[in-house]
């Protein structure tokens, strides 16, 4: 241990005169068998998308004699045909995904900032009843919900789609933002507290400002979510007309039998459009986001 | 049951808990509470919204599991028929089973195993620029919406035209081509091989997340004292990352026992009830035929399963700190 400590502190020449003349350092050098075996199964992992955007500009007989490469020229009114069919179900989707979003920050704010900010009597009582909800299973609840939903009249209407975003979603967002809130450094409440600022000016001029890193995690997880959301919108949903992507895209296999696989898989590269425009421009908070999802779903 | 590993994290007290120490406004007294009408009046309308569509459906389940109960009829109690029939009557529910273990054995495999290989060959790598590059090819096939994957899938598939025997032509291997998902003999082993192999994953990331936050004194004294890159994974990282293992495991479980989404997607449960597995059944019932009651039921019993894996986990699977 206290070799490692030496070779910390940079000390070149007795670091270099530890290393064992073996060479077991063998271990951190990249050999090119590791790079191959890398490249070998990302090269799979990658081919079904390869196969998505080759496709999508191809029409039928492109199809039938070149599967595998990319053929000229490209039918890009596979495109225009494809929006045709899903354009719709995009909007509905970002739709549900941003007003979800927005239901769910605000009362996951507000609450997560009564928790980790206010004292007042069976405050941790109320925090864990609120986040056993999240060790509730799916299962339990699904059919249910359905029929309480129906209950509701709210089957078949875009409520069906926004208020679980909304009132699921906060559960983790008040998980998530209360232990950040709390973190907080409370010199700074004090000071604004001493100014005359109220609940409201605390969470709004302090609290957010400071929380921008986690707000923009939180809201790329919840599209992340909101995008790849089917169960759910494809029991609770049969007008055509407010159906999410997901569901959409599953259904379309039916209605387009006869006009080959270009139309279709344009209609899959479009809906992977917004996940990779989210990714590129916020790449950081997208696999932040990516592996805090993995911890919820 | 999702964030399963929780009860560690969120009810141990964590560290900014302390900040909030206890103070006399904490204390429950009549005056308190009516001191505190603001921060109630703020948790209000989350506190009945959680109420009526969180707390109310789970509950309603479990009591109506007991009920015949359908939509537009009034619920009757029929005691544990549901149960028994589902269990003894129906006569595939032990295939069904079946099917789950065979989940259970590839989730392992393929979102826990899989993914700590290929992290462990990413993290080997010393290159900064290039373990990022391997790590944005990582993440890029996960840019696909999910039930896009599945259906690109599905495509590759298709007897007809489809990729996977057009390459098997292709290398001369027409004898193995053939319909995959309509095959009863290949249909469920085709489903597990979707997303093949399985590296592109979220599993991947947490992986190399807990590698990367592994002190690199343990990996110079681990060289010094001359051990092999497999010795120093096996004794080494993975009691580390102990912790990522867990939580995936328990991830996988849950996913094998519970999710039905690529099953619904590829083969709806067939050939005839090949690939079913109990939640295929728990949706046919619920949004097929009507029997929301007997939904429930089994909704119940894979709830009463899931928490079995989770304590058999909790039991077996101990993080190296503790």
């Amino acid at each position: 241990m206290s070799i490692a400590m030496t070779r910390d502190t940079q000390q070149p020449p007795t670091a270099i005169r530890l290393q064992p003349a073996s060479g077991p350092r063998s271990w951190r050098r990249p050999r090119i068998g590791v790079h191959v075996a890398i490249a070998a199964m990302l090269f799979l992992s990658i081919i079904p998308v390869y196969l998505m955007v080759v496709v999508s500009f191809k029409n039928p007989l492109q199809y039938l004699h070149e599967r595998w490469t990319v053929s000229f020229p490209l039918r890009i009114l596979n495109y225009m045909a494809a929006w045709e069919q899903i354009g719709g179900y995009i909007l509905n989707t970002f739709f549900v995904a941003i007003v979800g979003f927005a239901g769910m920050v605000v009362l996951s704010t507000i609450s997560a900032y009564v928790f980790a900010r206010m004292r007042f009597p069976f405050r941790e009582h109320l925090y864990y009843a609120i986040i056993a909800l999240l060790l509730v299973p799916w299962v339990l609840s699904f059919v249910p919900a359905y029929m309480v939903y129906t209950q509701f009249g709210m089957v078949d209407t875009y409520w069906a789609l926004i208020v679980p975003r909304i009132v699921n979603g906060s559960i983790f967002g008040i998980f998530l933002l209360r232990a950040f809130f709390a973190g907080l450094p409370e010199e700074i409440f004090e000071a604004a507290r001493i100014d005359g600022a109220g609940s409201f000016a605390l969470i709004w001029h302090i609290t957010i400002p400071m929380s921008t890193g986690i707000l923009a995690t939180l809201a790329v997880l919840d599209f992340i979510g909101a995008w790849n959301d089917f169960l759910w919108p494809f029991v609770a949903i049969s007008s055509k007309s407010k159906r999410v992507i997901s569901v959409g895209l599953y259904l379309l296999q039916a209605d387009t039998a006869g006009v080959g696989l270009g139309p279709v898989f344009s209609g899959y590269t479009i809906a992977s459009i917004p996940l990779a425009i989210l990714f590129f421009a916020l790449g950081k908070y997208y696999v932040e986001g990516l592996v805090e999802s993995g911890l919820k779903a | 049951m999702a964030r399963a590993d929780l009860p560690e994290s969120v009810f141990s007290a964590p560290a900014e808990d302390r900040r909030l120490e206890t103070d006399s406004r904490d204390t429950i007294t009549w005056a308190n509470v009516r001191r505190s009408w603001l921060a109630y009046a703020l948790l209000a309308p989350v506190v009945v919204l959680l109420l009526i569509f969180n707390y109310y459906p789970p509950l309603l389940g479990l009591s109506r599991a007991f009920f015949e109960w359908r939509p537009t009829r009034e619920a009757a109690f029929v005691g544990l028929e549901n149960f028994s029939h589902y269990l003894l009557h129906y006569p595939e529910s032990g295939r069904e089973f079946a099917n789950v273990a065979r989940f259970l054995v590839y989730s392992l495999f393929a979102h826990v195993g899989m993914p700590f290989v290929m992290a462990e060959l990413i993290f080997a790598i010393r290159s900064a620029t290039t373990k990022e590059f391997y790590r944005f090819l990582v993440v890029l096939p996960m840019l696909v919406p999910q039930i896009v994957a599945m259906l690109l899938w599905s495509h590759i598939y298709d007897p007809g035209l489809g990729p996977l025997n057009d390459f098997l032509e292709a290398v001369g291997l027409d004898i193995l081509a053939r319909d995959w998902l309509g095959d009863p003999t290949t249909a469920l082993y085709a489903i597990m091989a979707v997303n093949f192999p399985w590296v592109a994953s979220i599993g991947t990331l947490i992986f190399l997340g807990g590698l990367s936050q592994i002190s690199s004194s343990v990996f110079d004294s681990c060289l010094l004292d001359g051990c092999s890159w497999l010795r120093r994974v096996v004794s080494m990282d993975l009691p580390l990352v102990m912790g990522q293992v867990r939580l995936l495991v328990i991830l996988a479980m849950l996913g094998a026992t519970q999710s039905f989404q690529i099953i619904l997607v590829l083969t709806r449960g067939g050939p005839g009830y090949v690939t079913s597995v109990p939640g295929m059944t728990m949706y046919t019932r619920a949004f097929n035929t009507g029997q929301f009651g007997y939904a429930s039921a089994i909704g119940l019993l894979l709830f009463i399963l899931g928490l079995a894996l989770i304590f058999l986990i909790n039991k077996t699977l101990r993080p190296h700190h503790q």
